[in-house]
C-alpha cells in the first residue's frame, strides 16, 4: 500500500525488475540460499511483499521459462534498494544454472506474484509446518508473525539431516520427545522454538513431520488450541497429512501450494488445483465434492486447506 | 531515384487483407488470457492486434494437471482449451476487450469447436460484435463426428470455412490458423483460401511427446502435448515461406507468422519468409513485454536496411534456384 511518505509517482504494481546476485551460498546438500539485490526502477522500488508471495526468476539462457520461488525473506535498504531471499534445491536445468551464479552476476525477475498467508483476527498462535523446499516461506512468515505479536512454533522436516535447509545452533534438537526447542537459527533469532523430524531419524524425531505435530497437539491446552492457525508448505502428501491433522484438532489451516507453471501471471492456465466449490462447479470428486480448477499463481499459492481437493 | 533519408522511424504499419494495424505485433492465442491479464507488465495498447484465447460454445474446464512441461528451447502444453465459454465471454470479457481496442490494437477473437455447428455458432455470434475485427479459427481440434482433425483434412477444412465465412459479418475478417501436423501444408493452406479465409495464421503447435523415464508415462497428463517456443522456429519459418511462395502470395492472402518468436531478428526472419503479421506466444510467459521490445529492434533493423516501411521487407527471401 502507498504511504504518505512515498512520492506519488511510486508504483506498487508488480512488474519486471533487474536483479543482482548479492550472495548465493550452499545451505546443505543440493540446497542454496540466494540473495538478490533490486534497485528501484523509474516507477520506484520493488513493491511491498507478504509471506506466501513468490517471484518468477529468469534462468536464461539455461531455460526458456522462468522458475517460481517463494520468498524466504526481504530486507529494505537505503535509497529504495530491496534484497530478496530465496532458498532453492537443485532439481533441474534451471536450478543448476542458478547454483553457479556468483555475487555480482545479474538476472531479472517478475514480481511480486500470488496471494499471501492470512493472519485471522482472534488467532495468535502460528504453527509453521515446512517440509523440504516448503521451508523458505516459513522463514518469511515467522518474521511477519513476530511483527504481529503472534506466538509461533516451527515444525521442520526432511528426509535426512543433510537435506534440511536450516542453520542449526543454540539448543540440540530433541530426539525422542519431539519437544520444540531453540535449535534452528532462522526461527530461534525470533524466539521461535522448532521441532525437527527426519524420515531416517538422522536428526530430531524419527518419522514424518506430522509425528512431531501430533505430539504437540497432545500437549496443547484447549485455550491455546483456540488460538492456533496451522501454516504449511511442502510436498503434497505432507500438506494433505497436515491438513487432516488440523481438521482432526479443529484448527484453521492454510496451505501454500507448489505447481509447475509457465507464466505465474494467470494466463498460461497450467498451474491448476482443484478447489472445493459448491456454486458453479466444473466437476465432482468420487466422494461427491464439487470442485472447480483454480490457478496456483493468481488464486493462490495460499489456500484454506479445507477447500483444497488433495 | 534515391530513397529519402529521413530521421523518422521506419513505418511499422501493415495491412492484413484490409485490416489496418499500427504494427505487425500480436499476441498468440492462448498465451495472453482474455484481455488485461498482462497489463501490469506491458502496455497492451502498443500491440498491433490482441488475440484472445480460444473460445468454445460451452465452458471447458480443460485437462487435468500436469498441463505443461519445458523441453529444450521449447515447451509442451495440453491445456485442453480451458475457457469460460461463449456466453460468459460475451457477458464478462468482451467489454474489457472493446475498451482495449479503443486504445489501439485490433481485436481478434480465437474460436475453437468440435463440430461445424460449434464453429458456426460461436464465430457467427462473435462476429456480430462490430468491435471484433477478425475471428481466428483454431482448427486443430478433432471433429466429434468422425474424429478427423479439421485442420489436417483439406476437404473438411474447406467445408468448415465455407460455412463459417457465410455465418460471419462480411467486414469481419476470417483468419484460419494452420496446423503443422500435416504432410503437405500447402494443401490445407489452399483449402482454407478456397473456403474463404481472408488471412492465414501459421503455425499452431507441433504434436509432441515427453516421457518420464522413471514411471514410463507421458510427462503431460493428456499424453501428448503441443510443442511451441524457439525449438519450432526454423520449422515455422520454413512453412511460412512455402505457403507464401506456393499458395498465399498469388491468392493475395496475407500470413500471420508465429512459432518461437522471441527477438526482433526472429521476427525479421518471418517477415522475410512472407509473413505480414507476427504473433508472439510462448515468450510472453517469460516476458509479456516481448512484442513491444521486438518493435524497437525491428525499427532499428529496417533503418539499417534503408527501408522506410516494414512492408518493403515482407517476402523478400532469396531462395537458391534449383
Amino acid at each position: 500500500m502507498l504511504t504518505a511518505t512515498q512520492p506519488q509517482s511510486v508504483s506498487n504494481t508488480r512488474r519486471r525488475f533487474d536483479a543482482q546476485v548479492v550472495s548465493n551460498t550452499s545451505v546443505c546438500r543440493e540446497h542454496f540460499c540466494l540473495t538478490l539485490g533490486i534497485d528501484p526502477d523509474e516507477r520506484g522500488p520493488f513493491p511491498a511483499t507478504r509471506p506466501g508471495q513468490f517471484i518468477q526468476l529468469g534462468c536464461q539462457p539455461a531455460t526458456l521459462l522462468r522458475r517460481p520461488f517463494s520468498l524466504a525473506g526481504r530486507k529494505d535498504l537505503a535509497e529504495g534498494r530491496v534484497e530478496l531471499q530465496i532458498v532453492y534445491r537443485v532439481v533441474g536445468v534451471g536450478t543448476r544454472w542458478l547454483a553457479q551464479l556468483q555475487a555480482g552476476d545479474t538476472t531479472d525477475l517478475l514480481g511480486p506474484l500470488g496471494n499471501q498467508f492470512q493472519l485471522p483476527e482472534g488467532k495468535s498462535l502460528g504453527l509453521l509446518v515446512g517440509g523440504g523446499v516448503g521451508l523458505p516461506p516459513m522463514f518469511y512468515l515467522a518474521e511477519a508473525l513476530k511483527q504481529a505479536h503472534w506466538d509461533a512454533v516451527a515444525f521442520v522436516g526432511a528426509l535426512t539431516e543433510d537435506l534440511l535447509a536450516v542453520t542449526f545452533g543454540g539448543s540440540e534438537p530433541a530426539e525422542s520427545s519431539g519437544e520444540p526447542s531453540l535449535c534452528i537459527e532462522e526461527f530461534s533469532k525470533l524466539s521461535i522454538a522448532s521441532a525437527v523430524t527426519t524420515d531416517d531419524g538422522s536428526v530430531g524425531l524419527a518419522g514424518r513431520i506430522t509425528a512431531g505435530l501430533e505430539r504437540y497437539f497432545d500437549t496443547l491446552s484447549e485455550e491455546d488450541r483456540q488460538r492456533v492457525v496451522l501454516f504449511t508448505c511442502g510436498p503434497h502428501p505432507m500438506l494433505h497429512a497436515a491438513a487432516k491433522l488440523a481438521q482432526k484438532h479443529g484448527v484453521d489451516c492454510q496451505v501454500c501450494l507448489e505447481q509447475a507453471m509457465a507464466c505465474g501471471m494467470g494466463t498460461c492456465q497450467s498451474c491448476i488445483v482443484q478447489i472445493a466449490e459448491p456454486d458453479n462447479p466444473q466437476g465432482t470428486t468420487e466422494d461427491g465434492r464439487p470442485w472447480r480448477y483454480r490457478l496456483t499463481c493468481t488464486d493462490g499459492p495460499v489456500f484454506n486447506a479445507d477447500q483444497v481437493i488433495f | 531515384m534515391t530513397k529519402s533519408v529521413s530521421q523518422e522511424s521506419p513505418c511499422l504499419a501493415v495491412n492484413l487483407a484490409g485490416l489496418k494495424l499500427a504494427n505487425p505485433m500480436m499476441t498468440a492465442s492462448g498465451t495472453c488470457g482474455y484481455a488485461y491479464e498482462y497489463q501490469d507488465f506491458v502496455d497492451l495498447h502498443q500491440l498491433g492486434a490482441f488475440v484472445t484465447k480460444s473460445i468454445s460454445r460451452d465452458p471447458r474446464p480443460g485437462n487435468p494437471a500436469t498441463r505443461i512441461v519445458e523441453t529444450p528451447s521449447g515447451m509442451m502444453n495440453a491445456i485442453g482449451l480451458a475457457n469460460v465459454g461463449l456466453d460468459v465471454f460475451l457477458a464478462e470479457k468482451l467489454d474489457q476487450l472493446k475498451q482495449m481496442r479503443q486504445g489501439g490494437p485490433a481485436l481478434i477473437v480465437n474460436v475453437a469447436g468440435h463440430s461445424i455447428d460449434d464453429y458456426v455458432a460461436v464465430a457467427g455470434r462473435i462476429a456480430q460484435e462490430q468491435e471484433v475485427d477478425a475471428v481466428e479459427l483454431n482448427v486443430s481440434c478433432p471433429n466429434v463426428g468422425d474424429g478427423l482433425t479439421f485442420g489436417t483434412d483439406p476437404k473438411l477444412l474447406k467445408e468448415l470455412i465455407g460455412y463459417v465465412r457465410k455465418a460471419m459479418r462480411a467486414d469481419c475478417k476470417l483468419i484460419v490458423q494452420l496446423s503443422p501436423n500435416v504432410g503437405d501444408i500447402t494443401l490445407t493452406a489452399g483449402a482454407a483460401i478456397d473456403g474463404g479465409a481472408n488471412i492465414l495464421s501459421m503455425i499452431n503447435t507441433y504434436t509432441a511427446l515427453a516421457i518420464d523415464i522413471k514411471t514410463r508415462k507421458p510427462r503431460i497428463a493428456n499424453g501428448t502435448g503441443g510443442l511451441s517456443g524457439p525449438a519450432i522456429r526454423p520449422l515455422a519459418v520454413y512453412l511460412v515461406s512455402r505457403v507464401y511462395r506456393e499458395v498465399a502470395q498469388k491468392a493475395g492472402v496475407p500470413i500471420i507468422g508465429m512459432g518461437g518468436i522471441r527477438t526482433w531478428s526472429d521476427a525479421a526472419e518471418f517477415l522475410i519468409a512472407g509473413a505480414t503479421g507476427l504473433a508472439v506466444g510462448t515468450s510472453l510467459f517469460a516476458d509479456p513485454a516481448t512484442p513491444v521490445n521486438i518493435m524497437a529492434g525491428l525499427e532499428s533493423y529496417l533503418a539499417e536496411q534503408d527501408m522506410s516501411s516494414i512492408t518493403e521487407l515482407i517476402g523478400t527471401l532469396e531462395m537458391p534456384v534449383r
